[in-house]
């Protein structure tokens, strides 16, 4: 583990998580999805996780945000007030009210949502982190004409977009009013070069915003422009990390498959 | 309450209260028809209509002369009230020469041999079936009601368990909301005679069968009002200033009937309740007869 | 503790159980999802529920989800006062500051709590819909309960629970029976919202309609949980139910919660043999 230029304390401290699934209706077998994984975060860093299909990158991501339980190991966060706390112990209810404000998690697919508008729903996300509908409304429309939706998209129900046009919505939802943490599991995938680069200079922003963000990408293109740091990840555990300079060399197109 | 004091307490008064007595009375032909026991629990259960107004008390209805849904109830209710000082009157549809009035009438005078009237002032005991006279009444009256059908919920719910409960804890949402589909769909609440009333701010009260006219005359009353069902066995009553308000919404005003510029053509009368003679169309006079004939005589 | 802000339950649910029969304290441990039954074999009662314990706060959806016979329903109708509990605690903060277990109120105290404490909506809406009455009707009944007297008042007010629902103003003077199943549920939904209470219980609330019929009021239920910020209970045999419309959930079988989870995990992580039964069902 190398030593990280930022002198600010991290924002996300894992330290030997382990995750297995035991499937009781097939033969009681257990499956090991990651090993003994530690690193840490620092707020304004852009962490990317790379490694083969079934490294273990959507896994820690799902573990951090507690959408797969903890088996072993601690996920402290640090909150808004310095205390840290674990996420593996908490409380769902403590969970609940970290996500959204604290902690985001923006997927590759729009989550099922019911008949709302574009901007609406946008909007909602922001006023649900804090924001006046007022300040909320005025963002959601700059995020969304920076993301290239454009106005005519506005007041459609979201059921009605195409797949590209969706996961853009999900990318303006996701990083209005941001939240201190930023969990990105593939947020480009489906869009076309035009889209991809606005996208990407949105997440770039988050960065200067001073949020820690900890995504996957299936590009190397974006890792090697948005992130600062790479880990790289095989068959469940953490192999290399260290600055993107160092990691990248590193890095085989079978690194960044989804 | 003063005159109901005295009517139980003469009638009290009649019982032997000694063996002597109790033989005589025994050989004797009985007062007011019924035997004492019975009048006895009639009025147990009148008193506790009075003290819980508005609630429907249930009570021992027994056979009578005339035929059940004839003015049974009300008839055993005046039987159980009737003293030896009193006067009866008994209308029916506001008419004293009414044969069924004339009938409750002759029963109760020839089993008390008490008088009998036409007129208010002169009555204490007043048995009706559809009207209150139109002249004033007070303390010294007691309007005695024939009711058919006693329950005010009857056509919302049919489970008398039900019933009970709905009463028990005053919820009557669903008379509410009658009244609201009565309004949607007719403009107007069209329930006419036997205006559903809420008694004391408690109880609702079928006031079967008189017309709305009659209605405000029950509210802050000076008389006492019992209703008597003898089918449905059972009696309730509104006591002297009570409160009775007809069930409406505050916007929707409680209208009694009227018939514009009708005028009776016998007295002339404007303010009474009017009634269109039978297949005469637009030729109305009062329903009050003994009423209408002094309006004429002064 | 941590200082995170949880907000303050609304709904506090301890040790709820419902059995049918005799009581014998055994037949508690001879029933279960380890036996495989809420029948108990000796005593032939059933255990329909038993040791259920939840919070819900305001602006929260708990899902119940579970197979017919789980005691999911159960457990809603417990709280909701149409079934009598047999045992357990449950405290309601809008009704006397929580200080009132519920289950101890006499049946009328329990009616009272229905007219602006608490409403339920049924799967089928002839439980909480008057089919014989119109739309306006049935909404008019549970605000002449809570004292609403003025006709033009009960009118407005209707017309908005409606237009709110998506029901056509133009079939707010029709009778309900003439309804579809998913305008009847629309209704429903007005009539349970018309005194604005704190707390809504949905029991399938969605099951028997058709799927786009059914999207369409799921649809409408997620966003009134949003801005009505009531504390909810959604029960469904349906994952995708419990998915569109809440954040925790409850997994029973056999009248026991055999796990509870946020929502998300349960989907991706089930723990329980008999939850991850469920969801690999739900998959396919």
């Amino acid at each position: 583990m190398t030593m990280t230029m930022n002198k600010t304390l991290p924002i996300l401290d894992v330290k030997n998580v382990s995750k297995s699934f035991t499937l009781h209706n097939i033969d009681g077998r257990t499956v090991t999805a990651l090993e003994d994984a530690s690193f840490v975060v620092h707020p304004g860093e852009h962490v990317s996780l790379a490694g083969s299909s079934g490294a273990g990158k959507s896994t820690l991501l799902r573990l951090i945000y507690r959408t797969y339980s903890i088996t072993a190991g601690s996920v402290s966060f640090r909150l808004a007030n310095d205390e840290w706390v674990d996420i593996a112990q908490l409380s769902d209810a403590e969970v609940i009210a970290l996500r959204g404000r604290e902690i985001g998690y923006v997927s590759q697919f729009l989550h099922a949502q019911p008949r709302r508008s574009v901007i609406d729903l946008v909007a909602r996300a922001g006023v649900s982190r804090g924001m006046s509908t007022a300040d909320a409304h005025e963002q959601a429309g700059y995020s969304l004409a920076r993301l290239g939706i454009s106005r005519t998209l506005w007041d459609v129900h979201t059921s009605v977009l195409s797949g590209g046009e969706k996961q853009r919505v999900n990318i303006a939802a996701g990083l209005i009013s941001p939240p201190r943490l930023l969990l990105l599991d593939e947020p480009v995938s489906a869009l076309d070069p035009e889209n991809r680069e606005r996208a990407i200079e949105v997440i770039a922003d988050l960065s200067d915003q001073g949020v820690a963000v900890l995504a996957v990408f299936h590009d190397l293109d974006a890792i090697s422009r948005l992130a600062s740091r790479i880990i790289l990840m095989s068959r469940g555990s953490v192999v290399t990390d260290g600055p993107v300079d160092q990691v990248l060399p590193q890095l085989t197109p079978g690194d960044v498959q989804p | 309450m003063g005159r109901t004091e005295m009517t139980l307490e003469a009638t009290v008064n009649s019982s032997p209260t000694t063996i002597a007595e109790l033989v005589g009375h025994r050989t004797t032909e009985t007062f007011a028809l019924l035997d004492e026991e019975s009048k006895r629990e009639i009025r147990r259960a009148l008193l506790q209509a009075v003290c819980i107004p508005g609630y429907q008390v249930p009570f021992g209805s027994r056979e009578m002369p005339v035929a059940r849904g004839w003015g049974s109830g009300g008839l055993q209710v005046t039987l159980a009230c009737v003293g030896a000082d009193d006067a009866v009157k008994v209308i029916d549809q506001g008419d004293d020469e009414g044969v069924n009035a004339v009938n409750l009438r002759r029963l109760v005078t020839m089993s008390t041999g008490i008088d009998e009237t036409t007129e208010v002032d002169e009555a204490t005991l007043i048995q009706s079936r559809h009207r209150i006279p139109e002249d004033d009444m007070n303390e010294n009256h007691i309007l005695i009601l024939q009711v058919p059908v006693p329950e005010p919920l009857r056509g919302i719910e049919r489970d008398i368990r039900e019933l009970a409960r709905m009463h028990a804890e005053a919820d009557y949402s669903r008379m509410w909301v009658s009244l609201y589909e009565d309004k949607v769909r007719n403009g107007v609440i069209t329930q006419s005679t036997g205006y559903p009333c809420l008694v004391a701010s408690r109880y609702i009260v079928a006031t079967t069968p008189i017309p709305r006219w009659d209605i405000p005359r029950l509210h802050q009353s000076k008389f006492l009002t019992l209703f008597g069902a003898g089918r449905e066995k059972r009696v309730y009553a509104i006591p002297p200033y009570t409160d009775v308000e007809p069930l409406t919404f505050e916007d929707v005003p409680f209208e009694v009937e009227s018939a514009d510029g009708a005028t009776c053509r016998l007295c002339g009368s404007s303010d009474s309740f009017l009634v269109e003679m039978p297949g005469k169309q637009e030729s109305w006079s009062c329903s009050d007869t003994a009423w209408c004939r002094r309006q004429r005589n002064t | 503790m941590t200082s995170i802000h949880v907000p303050s339950p609304i709904i506090q649910v301890r040790n709820l159980g419902k059995y049918y029969g005799n009581f014998d304290p055994a037949m508690i441990d001879r029933t279960g999802p380890e036996h495989g039954t809420a029948r108990d074999h000796v005593t032939a009662s059933i255990v329909a529920a038993w040791g259920v314990n939840f919070d819900v706060a305001a602006g929260e959806a708990l899902g119940i989800v579970g197979e017919s016979g789980s005691g999911k329903s159960t457990v809603l109708r417990c709280i909701a006062g149409d079934v009598a509990a047999s045992t357990g605690d449950v405290r309601l903060a809008p009704f006397e500051d929580g200080n009132v277990n519920i289950l101890d109120l006499d049946p009328s105290a329990r009616r009272q709590l229905r007219i602006n404490t608490l409403s339920v909506v049924y799967q089928d809406p002839a439980e909480g819909l008057a089919l014989g009455v119109t739309a306006g009707g049935n909404i008019a009944d549970p605000l002449t309960a809570a004292g609403w007297r003025n006709f033009g008042a009960i009118r407005d007010r209707a017309r908005e629970l409606l237009a709110r629902t998506e029901v056509p103003l133009d079939r707010m003077d029709d009778i309900v029976r003439n309804f579809s199943g998913g305008m009847r549920q629309r209704v429903q939904i007005a009539r349970a919202l018309a005194n604005k209470p704190p707390i809504l219980l949905l029991d399938e609330p969605t099951t028997g309609l058709d799927a786009s019929v059914a999207s369409g009021v799921l649809d409408l239920i997620r966003q009134l949980l949003e801005e009505l910020q009531v504390a909810a209970i959604v029960v469904s045999h349906d994952f995708g139910v419990i998915e569109m419309l809440t954040e925790r959930c409850l997994v029973m079988q056999h009248g026991r919660v055999v796990e509870d989870a946020l929502t998300d995990q349960l989907l991706e992580d089930p723990h329980h043999p008999y939850s991850q039964k469920l969801v690999a069902a739900a998959r396919t």
